[in-house]
């Protein structure tokens, strides 16, 4: 594949990058202020991924000020080389002319050189604020301990994953630093939001949560995502009724030592995703159709309830899914009980 | 905390950072009103599209007005797109004004509110509300009174166990002391303090809510926040508008009871306040009224030697020629009536002995703005001052509206080879550093009101002693009628409100 820089930005010796980036902004008219509340580090091993990451960084500049480094590292690569190009993302503030920029360096690290990466990051990070890695693919194993003990955010996507139950061990290793690791961001939980939202809203009737301690099935069909997705989903059921998996497979055990039968699907051939709870007297199901901006959901206790509404689900593509992530702070403790369920299901 | 927490759903645990609200009924006096439409409403409607509301919840308009909940709905329907901070997606609107009723009655009929209690049941039966019920007063004070009695005669003040019922009081919490305690007693009757959320929309403001955020979570503030290192402090709510369409209550209210006794005060307290014991609604309302307690009474002379008033006079506004408040319509031409108040006021403790609280307010300013301003006392006269060179002192602006932020101005060396000295502007900007809408202020309030957590609504003790301070200002008032100062529409207020600030040798900011 040929490589096309110039999207990139104006390229720079890694030296001068400081010297050329003052002189960017030395250059430009008064109506530009540089700003920065993180710094945002996007990892990537995809080539043809720098020109979409280069518009991500774009989008996400225009709502969260930050020093964005891009790098590209191919540690497979004969030669080593590296080369860095330097870009600024301005965008207009309000109804004046005001204009906020935030700088991004994209790097190319190429085979030795591809090893430098925590040195490249740490060289030219904005002093005193946040971290925040987007590490894309596959987690690297060995973890270079200086890199991630230095990163306060730490994004990456699960559903991406080729072997989930592989690289959930190295997040479940990160994450158990007592509390001092990086704060674990998963998209595909973030993807999630949504549907934990809508299938908590099933319960919220006076009629319907007494209903979760009587569950004997659950099933999940998910198109969109990976298995992982409806896995992770199932977690969250399991982290928040408290079940333990069972020794036999598709079960959950509740607290009372009732069994909850559970089914996994991952189809991508059709375009409905469906979560259905059995319970004894009552049904619930959340649909969401592809495309569509909203969920159904059906509520269905004989003689009491027999409801359909509609929920909103938000659309989101990867940039939305970051966005949502970043305007979130503080920790994902759901998440991390939801995985501690799911660790025994991974290997099945 | 909600009162029925032993039995929520156990899937809403950890889902939000913020409490959940109750599924609930919502009950609106005065649904045909102002209010309903343009704030409420919307409001009910942004929460839907968040997310943010229960699934299981009833919005019952109850007014006198003849009309079918469909019309009903098709009136808000066409407010809420035009007053909805996002825009109105129909299919969602469908689905959310499906759960609105409108209950026709006179507010002093029995009978309309038996039948209300009845159609509330129905709807905890058909939609799980649970018995929960928040009456949100959206009507005049004059009309509270026969609201509540009835609501008590009817028991629809009471919940079931397990269940809530809670009162929503818009302001004015009434004119003076006497009138807010009977107000206060009236809503006694039917509702304890614990069932009250009494609504001032400053408070439900991100700012207003992130001035405690900024003073006790950053070491760098709190340490200096005291008359060791304060000179003073300026809060100013400026608008260019004039009384516009509100001039019947505005005439007989004022600058001083209209924002003053509610809002510049809480902002005061929130401003002045120790740190609370806990994040609980209570420990924060109890440090505020001890500031309010601390406020050194103004009486007699001491009124005309601290506070300014002035009505505006002719002007221009924005280059427009604009009348003077007496011309203005439904205004008694002979009205005393404050368009502007600037006070000096003093909190009485041991960290602000010694620094005045400058306030403002005012109609028919150059600009519109609520801002409150630290301003810190100057350095020692040595080293740069003894070179002649002006050394501004600091001063920490925090924004309440519009464009909410905070700055900070602080001196800098300016390039070159000789010492010259120039402030600067640390700037912080919520709309650019965290890149999302600040939700409206009834968003916030309306979700507190149905989590139960009171801790943006004013407590009856906070409101009297408000009260309180205020009264005495009035009382000097009477005595005197020919006082009131007179500025012309677009300036900044009376020269006498420069006078007030230069005695203590400072001046207005400049918003």
């Amino acid at each position: 594949m040929t490589f096309d820089s110039s999207g990139l930005g104006l390229p720079v010796e890694i030296g001068r990058i400081d010297k050329e980036l003052g002189k960017l902004w030395d250059s430009s008219d008064d109506t530009k202020t540089r700003a920065s509340l993180i710094n945002f580090v996007i990892h990537t091993s995809e080539l043809a991924s720098l020109a979409i990451d280069t518009e991500i960084i774009s989008t996400v500049a225009a709502k969260h000020a930050c020093r964005a480094i891009l790098i590209f590292s191919n540690p497979a690569a004969q030669a080593p080389a590296a080369q860095a190009w330097i870009n600024a993302h301005c965008h207009q503030t309000g109804k004046g002319e005001r204009q906020l920029c935030s700088e991004q360096i994209t790097f190319r690290l190429d085979g030795e050189s591809a090893r430098a990466l925590p040195n490249i990051v740490f060289s030219h990070l904005d002093s005193d604020l946040p971290l925040c890695l987007w590490w894309q693919g596959e987690l690297p194993e060995p973890l270079d301990e200086t890199l991630w003990a230095w990163v306060d955010r730490l994004i990456y996507d699960s559903a991406a994953w080729s072997n989930p139950a592989h690289q959930f061990s190295i997040v479940r290793h990160l994450s158990s630093r007592n509390g001092k690791g990086a704060v674990l961001c998963d998209l595909n939980w973030t993807r999630l939001q949504p549907w934990r939202y809508a299938l908590a809203s099933l319960f919220d009737h006076a009629a319907a949560f007494p209903k979760l301690a009587k569950v004997n099935s659950i099933e999940i069909d998910l198109n969109h995502g990976s298995q992982t997705s409806a896995l992770l989903l199932l977690g969250w059921f399991a982290c928040q009724l408290n079940w333990s998996a069972s020794e036999s497979d598709n079960e959950f055990i509740d607290s009372g030592g009732r069994k909850i039968a559970y089914t996994v699907l991952h189809n991508g051939n059709h375009a409905r995703n469906v979560a259905l709870i059995q319970c004894e007297g009552a049904e619930f199901e959340l649909s969401h159709e592809a495309d569509s901006d909203f969920f159904e959901a059906a509520i269905r206790i004989p003689g009491i309830v027999d409801s359909r509404q509609i929920l909103p689900a938000p659309r989101r593509n990867t940039t939305d899914t970051l966005l949502a992530e970043l305007s979130r702070a503080g920790r994902h403790p759901l998440y991390t009980k939801s995985l501690e369920k799911i660790f025994p299901l991974l290997g099945r | 905390m909600p009162t029925d927490t032993f039995q929520s759903n156990p899937l809403r645990d950890g889902l939000n950072l913020r409490s959940i609200p109750d599924p609930c009924s919502l009950v609106i006096f005065g649904a045909t009103g102002d209010l309903t439409h343009r704030k409420l409403v919307p409001a009910l409607y942004n929460l839907a599209a968040d997310g943010a509301l229960p699934q299981a919840i009833s919005v019952v308009g109850f007014a006198r007005r003849d009309k079918t909940s469909e019309v009903f709905r098709k009136e808000l329907g066409e407010a809420t797109r035009k007053f909805s901070r996002q825009a109105v997606n129909e299919e969602l609107w469908e689905n959310f004004s499906n759960s609105i009723i409108y209950h026709r009655s006179e507010f002093d009929n029995p009978e309309g509110y038996a039948s209300l209690a009845r159609h509330l049941e129905e709807l905890d039966a058909a939609r799980g509300t649970r018995g929960n019920r928040l009456f949100y007063l959206a009507v005049a004070p004059d009309q509270f009174e026969v609201i509540l009695e009835n609501l008590r005669k009817s028991g629809l003040n009471k919940a079931a166990t397990g269940s809530w019922a809670r009162v929503i009081v818009e302001k004015p919490f009434g004119t003076d002391l006497p009138s807010a305690r009977r107000l206060n007693d009236l809503v006694e009757t039917a509702f304890d303090e614990s069932q009250t959320y009494r609504i001032d929309h400053y408070l439900g403001k991100e700012t207003a809510q992130n001035i405690m955020v900024m003073r006790f979570a950053n070491a760098i503030f709190e340490a200096m926040w005291n008359s060791r290192y304060i000179d003073h402090v300026q809060i100013t709510a400026s608008e260019p508008l004039g009384v516009e369409g509100r001039a019947g209550y505005y005439d007989k209210s004022g600058a001083l009871r209209d924002m003053v006794q509610n809002h510049l005060l809480q902002l005061l307290c929130l401003t002045a306040m120790e740190p609370p014991a806990g994040l609980d609604a209570d420990s924060i309302r109890d440090e505020k009224v001890k500031v309010l307690r601390s406020l050194r009474p103004l009486a007699g002379d001491e009124v005309f030697r601290h506070v300014v008033r002035a009505q505006y006079g002719a002007g221009a506004v924005n280059g427009k020629r604009v009348a003077a408040y007496r011309d203005e319509l439904n205004v008694n031409p002979e009205s005393n009536t404050e368009t502007f108040v600037a006070l000096e006021v003093n909190v009485d403790n041991w960290r602000w002995a010694g620094v005045p609280f400058f306030i403002r307010v005012g109609k028919r300013l150059p600009k519109g703005g609520t801002e409150i301003a630290v301003q810190f006392k100057s350095v020692p006269p040595v080293l740069f001052r003894a070179t002649g060179e002006t050394v501004d002192d600091n001063v920490l602006v925090i924004r309440i509206q519009p464009d909410e932020g905070i700055s900070l101005r602080m001196c800098a060396k300016m390039p070159g080879s000789s010492l010259r000295i120039e402030p600067v502007k640390m700037d912080f900007h919520y709309g650019t550093s965290f890149g999302k809408a600040t939700p409206e202020a009834y968003e916030r309030l309306l979700l507190d009101a149905m989590s139960g957590d009171a801790t943006l609504f004013a407590r009856r003790d906070e409101v009297e002693e408000a009260w309180k301070f205020i009264d005495s200002i009035h009382e000097a008032w009477r005595t005197r009628s020919n006082d009131i100062a007179v500025y012309s529409a677009g300036t900044w207020g009376p020269g006498e409100a420069d006078q007030l600030i230069k005695r203590h040798d400072a001046s207005w900011r400049r918003l």
